[in-house]
């Protein structure tokens, strides 16, 4: 099914190019011959084809595009709550898959707080990433029917088109909602598309879109100057799309550090009993203290695994990095619990 | 620079495999290809198509300078009346001792200042002149809506405005300050004497409030004070100018006071996002504390706000107040503009 649609878009591109030689009469034909061809909703953008506006008839056009999907892309448009700080993302299917950017997740299989406009929080865990394009996947886990968006997967975007930037700058704000700025593609490099669109910090991992409300890419970074905002183009993800649905952290660096195996440091020191493993001691200021593990919790399972004795433990670690989170059953004057523990750096 | 200040240390590695790669040969070509800057959206071919703006601004903004010698502009006003009043941003002026201020091409030395409102930041200037000015056309309705395209001053010669352009951002709201708020009181370090206080600064609202030293705070706002945080409680989401109600114990008398709490002295630290947007160069000092603005995405800098923000019709929607952000200008909105303006003139 996708060749087919990729097949139809490919003439409309050729089409595109066609009309941009042959002046705006034409292209007037062109566009209702195309629409039969593509969905509805993909329009050619007069605009686009233009160097530059003239006249007020053509900001209009600029502005009515935009509007058009301004409401929908919004709805779209989640806060994402880090532990420091907050990052933005994009809804793109029903179920609640979201495109954000990899230094915003940090890491595969991370939980996270995702917020809507109305400021429901849902939760949500981190999925693959791509750690040198700063491409990143993750999925809301409560069950709903989100608000999406649509990829632009035919790539047809390309240098001066005008486009729209999202995102909650600065974190989420319920007054004041998504943020929306309006520019046009300035440089698009392999990995990187640039935008005159201003973001800023809490804007990373926002949705740039078309003026057909098509997600184009995802912001990452900013240089200095007002006209360099940086976004990873949709085709990146697209790329890697079935590594990021399974999990796997890609590339190696400089948005996310790769984990590394046997660097998880939990806190305790413990010794042998017949249900399991007793605290014996609780570290200063370690991922065990701050999971709030006491002296005599006696650890019985960690995620899915039980645990008799400090092999068990020792072995399970070695295969776990620092910033992994753990699930801990432990009996506690002997009632059974449930703590989450986030590992530190050893 | 990155978002993340986990990979700002890494910029200079990122930039490395990018020029390893397009030495590679094909993204070599396409990483060449780069929007004219003309082209940008604030290039000058894209503002070219705002000349009827630009014609406006040209009429209804004003240069405001405050050099002495009308070169280095301060920042924009905006003209409100035939007869020559133009409102502009108060503290961007406040301390200057000469103001003088140029209209289309005509520079006015006779600047009077009428009055100021502190809440909006809002100074009103009147200048003289045989001819009738053209004020801005304010829009009657409050109907400012997120994705319309707005305009603005940008940089101006002698005798030429130009344009700066953007599109309405985010909703129109209330920007709460942030300002630290004080009383005006040093209270004991010891936990037996924390609301003992143990000076009153001068030109305070504590000091015109009448309170002394060697009296003991022992409520604010209707809280009991137990703890240090409960005062921190009583003087949260209060904002420079509002009063806060106090109980004393002088000579173990009770007694009460209204005092007026002021903004804590010192400049506020610039965050990683301040730094982002240019810092103290190009964001407003006073740029929250306002109860209604609207926001838009216009790559303003301080010394291009005070000046009318219009839409493609040319009706002016409200008055640019202060560039907050690398992504945010705010402006007050028309329909308080014209109340504020008639408050101003009638005081």
């Amino acid at each position: 099914m996708f060749l087919a649609v990729n097949k139809e878009r490919n003439m409309m591109f050729g089409v595109t190019k066609f009309f941009r030689v042959s002046g705006c009469l034409m292209g007037v034909l062109v566009v209702s011959l195309a629409a039969d061809f593509v969905a509805a909703e993909v329009k050619v953008l007069p605009f686009n084809q233009q160097k530059v506006p003239k006249t007020t008839e053509d900001l209009i056009a600029i502005q009515d595009a935009l509007l058009e999907h301004l409401d929908r892309v919004r709805k779209s448009t989640v806060s994402i709550k880090l532990e420091a700080g907050f990052g933005s993302g994009v809804i793109i299917s029903e179920a609640g898959l979201i495109l954000t950017a990899a230094h915003v997740t940090g890491a595969v299989g991370k939980e996270l707080t995702v917020i809507l406009n109305d400021g429901t929080e849902l939760k949500a865990v981190s999925m693959g990433l791509v750690s040198d394009t700063d491409a990143a996947m993750m999925r809301i886990t409560d069950k709903g029917e989100y608000p999406y968006v649509e990829l632009n997967r035919d790539n047809d975007y390309k240098l001066s088109h005008w486009v729209m930037a999202l995102g909650h700058s600065g974190g989420f704000d319920k007054a004041r909602g998504p943020v929306v700025r309006l520019g046009r593609i300035v440089k698009d490099s392999e990995t990187t598309l640039h935008t005159d669109c201003k973001v800023i910090g809490g804007d990373s991992g926002g949705p740039l879109f078309d003026l057909n409300g098509r997600l184009i890419g995802i912001h990452s970074r900013v240089s200095k100057t007002m006209e360099q905002n940086m976004h990873v183009p949709v085709r990146n993800y697209i790329q890697h799309w079935e590594a990021m649905e399974k999990n796997e952290f890609l590339g190696d660096g400089p948005f996310a550090k790769r984990p590394v195996k046997g660097s998880g440091f939990l806190g305790v020191s413990t010794s042998e009993v017949e249900e399991g493993l007793r605290i014996e001691k609780v570290g200063q200021g370690t991922a065990a203290e701050k999971a709030q593990l006491q002296e005599g919790d006696v650890i019985t399972k960690i995620d899915d695994d039980e645990i008799k004795s400090k092999a068990d433990l020792k072995n399970l670690l070695k295969e776990m990095a620092a910033g992994q989170d753990l699930l801990v059953t432990i009996l506690r004057e002997g009632e059974e619990k449930v703590l989450k523990v986030t590992l530190g750096q050893r | 620079m990155f978002f993340c200040p986990i990979c700002m240390k890494q910029v200079s590695k990122i930039f490395t495999t990018a020029l390893v790669l397009s030495l590679g040969g094909i993204s070599w070509l396409s990483a060449q290809e780069v929007l004219h800057a003309d082209e940008r959206i604030n290039g000058k071919l894209v503002t070219k198509a705002f000349e009827r703006q630009r014609v406006i601004l040209q009429k209804s903004s004003a240069v405001i300078y405050t050099d002495g010698r009308s070169r280095i502009k301060s920042l924009y006003g905006m003209v409100m009346s035939p007869e020559g009043h133009v409102l502009t941003k108060a503290s961007e002026i406040s301390g200057k001792n000469t103001i003088t201020m140029r209209i289309g091409s005509q520079l006015f030395e006779d600047v009077e200042l009428i009055g100021v409102d502190e809440v909006w930041d809002v100074a009103l200037l009147k200048v003289k002149s045989e001819t009738p000015f053209v004020p801005a056309d304010l829009v009657d309705e409050d109907s400012v809506s997120q994705g319309h395209w707005v305009v603005s001053n940008g940089s101006t010669t002698r005798s030429q405005r130009r344009v700066r352009v953007g599109i309405i951002s985010a909703e129109t709201r209330e920007i709460k300050s942030s300002a630290k708020v004080v009383m005006g009181v040093q209270l004991g370090q010891e936990k037996e004497e924390q609301f003992l206080i143990k000076k009153v600064s001068e030109k305070t609202g504590a000091e015109k409030a009448g309170l002394k030293e060697g009296d003991i705070l022992i409520s604010a706002d209707g809280i009991e004070l137990k703890q240090r945080k409960d005062l921190l409680e009583a003087m949260k989401g209060k904002k420079p100018g509002d009063v806060l109600s106090v109980e004393v114990l002088r000579k173990s008398k009770k007694m009460s006071f209204e005092v007026e709490l002021m903004a804590f002295g010192g400049k506020k630290p610039m965050s990683r996002n301040d730094q982002m947007s240019g810092g103290a160069l190009s964001l407003s000092e006073r740029r929250d504390g306002f109860p209604r603005v609207i926001h838009h995405d216009t790559p303003l800098t301080k010394v291009s706000v005070g000046g009318p923000l219009l839409d493609l019709n040319g009706k002016c929607i409200g008055m640019n107040i202060a560039r907050a952000s690398r992504v945010a200008t705010f402006a007050i909105p028309a329909r308080e503009l014209r109340d504020l303006f008639e408050r101003l003139l009638n005081e």
